[in-house]
């Protein structure tokens, strides 16, 4: 069954009282448990609009089109009201953004327990549970500096952490490594991986950048609103992951993409 | 303990803030302390004045004699249960004794002329009480006298260039008997008489002058009846009653006291509008840390409590510093007006439970506005604010 299934979903914004974008114009993706899918297209594709709307952030249009549909683990999405799908971001999902976006005035493991305070545990156990998830990202010795403290690689394993810490269904990224080198992207992206590999979370990264794209199982192609492909991506072969043996679960180099 | 983390990692506009409800509160509390001090004298005032009549020579309030011969004529008056015939005057003779506050005063009376319905009981700090058989230049000092002398029973102290043997010394009453000299009745007859212009001199006897006299009327008599009578008995006096002298101080006290609230009220306007200043920019500034807390499971109620808490501890911490700092500026000018008799603060606990409750709420409610519009802020555009 699928952990996430959008129908028709529209999104049209309004930036003036004349102008406005359509940023989705009737899109159905379906999303299994367990899969690692990247959703990538040019700027302007709907891509980000699209993530918005599965992570629950927005809600679709209703009006001109056929009625929306989204589910979420069995869960009719569309009419949930806004504290229904804030309590499911907290304790079902996580979030990962391109510019980090951790709260500056908190520490590292501040910033994880904020979340597992959120998700509705006590301030202790969320103290403990975030030295635990900043442990699992390799950052247990950086749990009291702050975000300035912090290299952007660091940080960004934080904002792992932070979305990892209340073992949440799904993980959401919106460009994760875009502010990022490639070897620190390569540290990321192999976190995603094998949390996604051996706790069996489902992962949903927006990306422009083809590398993370290789590294998922799946890619949805997206342009000017609508999806215009969605393929398996293919195992890569030994020695192709022999140039990124440093880095487990990333995989730099051609991927080979085929038609699904 | 996270919240005061975070305030002090935003140093600047926290203690901006902090300063602004810090000279509100600072305001309130010394202003506050001003009217319970002179609310408090007003109320020794009216129990000092009430079921009495005080009866003074009409054309200048407490100056020109009157005569004993009239108190006796009061005392004939139906309901006048007793009479306390006395003299007044100041403690130095050129006056330099007055201040704002109580002025020094000598009062000769005659003890024991109340008979019985002086309500407003004085205590001995030290040696004993006047007595009729005193006479001469002995005295009973008021607490404040003789904080200021620095005498008690056994010493000498000088009034008007004359030397009194101190007889008693009286535990504080935070109001005026704490600035009065009592002497005996005849005792301050002649130093009254010694004041006078020769002219007038000539014309009264020493033995028979007074210039105030203290009526106690009969429990359940009318008191305004009784003063009416008085004044058509006793050729050109005036009397005051407890009624009339809550009318004329407690009309003045009530417009000084309103003044002195408004201008409180004001430095407290001023500084809840900061805190909302402040906690509209603080907003504003964490348009994104907002949107982030949204993002990843923070509720529209989570976010207001966490921001309103803040600029509840910013009020609480402005309140603790500015009722500090007035309560040294209170304490400091009561030391340095003591040796003239001049306190003029009262910081009472009430006082100090209010400005702190008061500016707690303050903030909170200054934050409440602006973490409201926080809480509405949607998660997606919150995240792209730059």
């Amino acid at each position: 069954m699928a952990l996430l299934e959008g129908t028709n979903l529209r999104k049209t914004y309004r930036m003036s009282r004349r102008a406005s974008v359509e940023a989705l114009r009737g899109v159905d993706v379906s999303i299994a448990a367990g899969e690692m899918v990247a959703i990538m297209g040019p700027s302007g594709s709907g891509k980000s609009t699209l993530m918005h709307l599965l992570g629950l952030l927005h809600a679709p249009d209703r009006n001109d089109g056929p009625p929306p549909g989204l589910r979420f683990d069995g869960v009719d999405a569309t009419t949930l009201s806004d504290r229904e799908r804030t309590q499911i971001r907290a304790r079902s999902m996580g979030f990962v953004f391109q510019s980090f976006n951790l709260v500056p005035t908190l520490t590292a493991e501040e910033n994880v327990g904020l979340a597992a305070e959120y998700a509705g545990t006590s301030r202790g156990a969320a103290r403990a549970a975030a030295r635990e998830a900043l442990d699992s990202v390799g950052l247990a010795d950086r749990s009291t500096h702050r975000p300035m403290e912090l290299s952007g690689g660091e940080q960004q394993r934080v904002a792992i952490a932070r979305a990892l810490v209340n073992d949440p269904t799904i993980v959401l990224g919106d460009e994760p490594t875009g502010n990022l080198d490639s070897a620190r992207a390569g540290e990321v992206l192999g976190i995603l991986r094998t949390f996604n590999r051996e706790r069996g979370q489902t992962v949903l990264l927006v990306t422009h950048d083809p590398e993370v794209g290789a590294t998922c199982d799946r890619i949805i192609r997206m342009r000017d609103g609508v999806i215009v492909g969605d393929e398996g991506v293919m195992p890569v072969s030994a020695a192709s992951h022999a140039d990124g043996a440093s880095l487990p679960g990333y995989r730099p180099g051609p991927a080979i993409a085929v038609e699904a | 303990m996270r919240l005061l983390r975070e305030l002090s990692r935003r140093k600047l506009r926290t203690a901006l803030t902090i300063t602004g409800i810090t000279i509100g509160i600072w305001a309130l509390v010394v202003f506050s302390s001003m009217a319970n001090k002179i609310n408090d004298l007003v109320g020794q005032g009216t129990e000092f004045y009430t079921d009495k009549i005080i009866v003074t020579d009409g054309e200048a309030f407490g100056t020109s004699p009157m005569r004993l011969d009239d108190a006796d004529a009061i005392a004939d008056l139906d309901g006048v249960g007793a009479v306390d015939a006395q003299v007044q005057l100041l403690w130095e003779a050129d006056g330099s004794g007055a201040n704002f506050a109580v002025p020094n005063m000598v009062i000769g009376l005659i003890p024991g002329a109340d008979a019985g319905y002086e309500s407003f009981e004085l205590e001995l700090a030290t040696g004993r009480a006047l007595t009729t058989e005193d006479e001469g230049n002995v005295v009973v000092l008021g607490s404040s006298l003789a904080q200021e002398h620095g005498v008690s029973a056994g010493d000498s102290v000088e009034i008007r260039g004359e030397t009194f043997e101190v007889l008693g010394t009286l535990q504080p009453t935070l109001t005026s008997p704490d600035t009065n000299g009592l002497v005996p009745l005849a005792t301050a007859q002649q130093l009254y008489l010694d004041e006078l212009p020769p002219l007038v001199a000539e014309a009264v006897v020493a033995e028979d002058v007074v210039n105030q006299i203290v009526v106690f009327p009969e429990t359940g008599a009318d008191i305004q009846a009784i003063a009416a009578e008085i004044e058509a008995t006793v050729d050109n006096s005036a009397t005051m009653t407890g009624l009339e002298f809550d009318e004329n101080i407690g009309a003045t006290t009530m417009i000084f006291n309103a003044i002195i609230i408004g201008v409180a009220a004001i430095s407290l306007i001023v500084g809840g509008l900061s805190v909302i200043n402040t906690m509209a920019m603080s907003v504003a500034e964490r348009t994104r840390e907002i949107g982030i807390k949204r993002a990843i499971g923070g509720s529209r109620g989570r976010i207001i409590r966490e921001l309103v808490a803040e600029a509840g501890v910013i009020g609480m911490i402005g309140g603790l510093i500015g009722l500090g700092l007035g309560a040294i500026v209170v304490v400091l000018a009561n030391e340095a007006g003591r040796a003239s008799g001049t306190v003029l603060f009262d910081l009472t606990p009430l006082t100090a439970a209010f400005a702190l409750g008061f500016s707690t709420i303050l903030g909170m409610l200054a934050g409440i506005v602006p973490a409201w519009s926080a809480a509405r802020l949607d998660p997606v555009s919150a995240l792209r604010y730059e």
